[in-house]
């Protein structure tokens, strides 16, 4: 049960796109891809966010369109 | 014909009720062009997450509408051309 520290292996995360079978995504969907970036408003790594190459390609290219449109921040002071 | 997708920001100043209309005017060269207006959907004003042109505010609109490229086209210059626009997209949203 307790694993020790030093041999922990990571759980394997799957994409959250790929598990909810979701083609498209979404730039208008700001709550979803607020999930997506820090709090500093940049965009979450792939090892980070688990996804896959292709929706974490998808994702990065709806966040830099929602930015363009003002849904979301490209830069966050606020810390 | 193509299916496209339009966002709109429009100035704050303007009076949400002529929104619509004003929009209308716009897409009169969709439908003169042969192309059709499925969906016009006007979401109210929202806070920006920057300032685009000193506003902290916006009206968002999102068109959804089947066009030739040519048409989107110059609608889109129009659109570009006009003062209460701030800012505008358009996509292809089965592409991806």
């Amino acid at each position: 049960m307790m694993a020790k520290p030093a041999l922990r292996k990571p759980k394997k995360k799957v994409c959250l796109f790929c598990h909810d079978k979701i083609s498209y995504v979404d730039y208008k969907d700001t709550g979803l891809l607020r999930k997506f970036i820090s709090d500093r408003g940049k965009i979450r790594a792939r090892r980070v966010t688990g996804n896959c190459t292709q929706h974490q390609r998808d994702v990065a290219t709806a966040i830099k369109n929602a930015r363009e449109m003002a849904l979301l921040p490209y830069t966050s002071t606020t810390r | 014909m193509r299916r496209y997708e339009m966002m709109v920001i429009l100035d704050p100043s303007m009076d949400e009720r002529a929104v619509q209309p004003s929009l209308e005017q716009f897409l009169a060269v969709v439908r003169n062009d042969g192309g059709t207006v499925e969906k016009v959907d006007v979401w109210g004003r929202r806070r920006l997450s920057y300032d685009i042109e000193k506003k902290s505010e916006g009206i968002y609109a999102v068109v959804d509408l089947t066009a030739t490229p040519a048409t989107v086209k110059e609608l889109d210059r129009q659109l570009n051309l006009n003062e209460g626009i701030m800012r505008t997209k358009v996509l292809r949203p089965e592409l991806h």
